[in-house]
């Protein structure tokens, strides 16, 4: 039996502790593993994959805290994993030479390699399924360091520092770049639903992680301080099974300063601005508010709408005043505002000649968003209007008001239509005559104006209804 | 390499869970309503059958149910209960 070394491990779950520690608390295995071992890999997952067991099993990696956590990701473990790296103290005490290799603590037990017949006599219990058996790999105790390491882009992904796409490394220069002076532990809130605290230096992080240009900066500030605005209800969008995305519309004068894109394609891919702003945000929600999909993020399906989206209002080319004047900012200042919507339905009107006429196709369009009998929305629905479409409104000298009214009226059906299925306890409480619209106010219609010259495609976002969720502007600071 | 970390990485010490009564004879046991379709009840036939157990019962409901329950909810589960049952959803 030999001697526990006096050292203290970084732990991924608590604060550090001795092996020494964990003696005399039950049977505890040591699984010794390291990152680049496929068998310490198999042998992790199928130990993660273990219910209950009289053995306490603990994961003992030869990486330093980054690269234990990665493993532990990776392989889906989540019972405790220690940090021990060079110069791997706790594994020359043990004699490890092998990875995986399982140690039972206090005792010269020992299984090597993956041997799934040993662990299950180890651990008392069933290790269904192939290979049985799998030579390890040399200990770094004894093979010492990797040689290289990985790939700067792939060791992000591994991290986890990532949306699933490639992001660009948060070094110190690019963070500082980020930053552009302003104080790094400035914090602008804690960010649901694990809480990270949201900083300016994390913020920053995530927006290089986004691919942000640093005179992006002020704009992702301003979204992320809209987005935790109590009103925003951050916490319910981030674990709620809806697909729940956040649109950001971006007005004034950054639009042009940043060549933020309002006009052709302004929902789509293909402008840096548009695409990595919207991103930020999305990452600054993921990572430092720990609302991973499938973990604390628990929507059913999401949508493509949740890697981010940012875009500019076309307020040349709209005859109503622009969002942020509608919301109380001057004109002259720029704004960052917030919606928590669903993924957009596009609406194709080519043929419509009167207001009246293409109000009702807007309005339509929107009927079988959030549920199709579940009249009357709560929550805020957004529309895109393009500029032909808006041409055609103000033609006719239709404001912005008389628009919202106009779409509000139009989408009405008795309640006897709707009676059936998922509709709201105020359907099945009304007479079957009793007509229902579909917002249950005007307010909760919003209209801006974007997309190209040529073509007669609005688009409408569907609400996060149930929410309770508000749209939120914020002034997008130039200073430091 | 070094890199700026998106994540807070403070280590929060876990909350360990309150010891599990034997029984339920004499305890208070909250019963929190998320404010979800039916959670209610499911609630009242969970409030039957703690009663039958001998238990006492206070009903919490959240304004909203995206929503945290309040501080001041929290506050009076913690003051008056010494187990919750929450009904989580439709």
């Amino acid at each position: 039996m030999s001697v526990l070394p006096d050292v203290a491990l970084e732990r991924l779950d608590g604060p550090p502790v001795a092996l020494s520690d964990l003696c005399g608390r039950g049977r505890v295995v040591l699984v010794f593993v390291h990152g680049d071992c496929p068998t310490s890999l198999l042998a992790l997952r199928r130990l993660a994959a273990v219910g209950d067991s009289a053995v306490r099993l603990v994961c003992v990696a030869e990486e330093d805290v980054v690269g234990a956590a990665r493993l532990a990701r990776r392989a889906g473990v989540d019972f405790t994993t220690l940090a021990a790296p060079a110069p791997y103290e706790v594994s020359r005490s043990l004699g490890i030479e092998t990875v995986p290799t399982a140690v039972l603590l206090g005792t010269d037990e020992r299984v090597v390699g993956w041997d799934a017949d040993a662990y299950e006599r180890l651990l008392g219990v069933a290790l269904p399924g192939e290979p049985r058996l799998k030579p390890g790999c040399g200990a770094r105790s004894v093979e010492g360091e990797p040689v290289g390491g990985l790939d700067e882009l792939e060791d992000m992904l591994e991290r986890g520092w990532t949306d699933g796409l490639p992001v660009v490394p948060p070094t110190p220069e690019r963070v500082d770049a980020m930053l552009g002076g302003r104080d790094p532990e400035r914090s602008l809130g804690d960010v649901p639903p694990a809480h990270g605290e949201a900083t300016l230096r994390r913020v920053a992080s995530c927006a290089v992680l986004a691919g942000c240009r640093p005179e992006y900066f002020p704009v992702v500030v301003a979204a992320v301080e809209a987005a935790l605005e109590p009103a925003f209800n951050a916490h319910g969008l981030a674990v709620t099974t809806q697909p729940a995305g956040v649109a950001i519309v971006v007005n004034g004068p950054a639009r042009e300063r940043l060549g933020l894109n309002g006009g052709s394609g302004a929902l789509g891919p293909g402008n840096r601005a548009n695409a990595t702003i919207g991103r930020a945000l999305r990452l600054v929600l993921t990572l430092t508010g720990g609302a991973a999909p499938g973990a604390l993020d628990r929507a059913t399906l999401g949508s493509p709408l949740k890697v981010g989206l940012c875009f500019a209002e076309r307020e040349e080319a709209s005859p109503w005043p622009p969002l942020h004047v509608e919301r109380g900012f001057d004109a002259g200042m720029s704004t960052a505002t917030v919606f928590a919507v669903d993924a957009p339905v596009s609406i194709s009107d080519h043929r419509s000649r009167t207001p009246e006429e293409l109000a009702a196709t807007l309005g339509w369009a929107a009927a079988g968003t959030w549920s199709p009998f579940w009249w009357p929305m709560d929550d805020t629905s957004l529309y895109v209007v393009c500029p032909e479409h808006a041409a055609l409104f103000a033609g006719a000298g239709w404001s912005k008001e008389r628009l919202r009214d106009a779409i509000y009226a139009e989408v009405v059906r008795p309640a006897g239509e709707l009676q059936h299925g998922e509709t709201t306890p105020h359907v099945w409480a009304s007479d079957a005559a009793t007509p229902v619209h579909k917002w249950t106010e005007p307010e909760k219609i919003q209209l801006v104006v974007a997309g190209g010259e040529a073509g007669r495609f609005s688009a409408v976002f569907g609400p996060c209804d149930g929410m309770g969720t508000r749209p939120i502007t914020k002034e997008i600071s130039w200073s430091t | 390499m070094e890199y700026v970390t998106p994540f807070d990485e403070r280590v929060r010490e876990p909350i360990a869970h309150a010891p599990r009564p034997e029984d339920l004879r004499g305890r208070t046991v909250a019963l929190l309503d998320i404010n979800k379709a039916r959670g209610a009840e499911f609630l009242d036939r969970v409030e039957e059958l703690l009663r039958e157990e001998g238990a006492e019962t206070v009903r919490v409901a959240k304004p909203w149910f995206s929503r945290p329950a309040t501080g001041e909810q929290v506050a009076e589960i913690a003051g008056r209960a010494e187990l919750v049952v929450e009904a989580l959803a439709d």
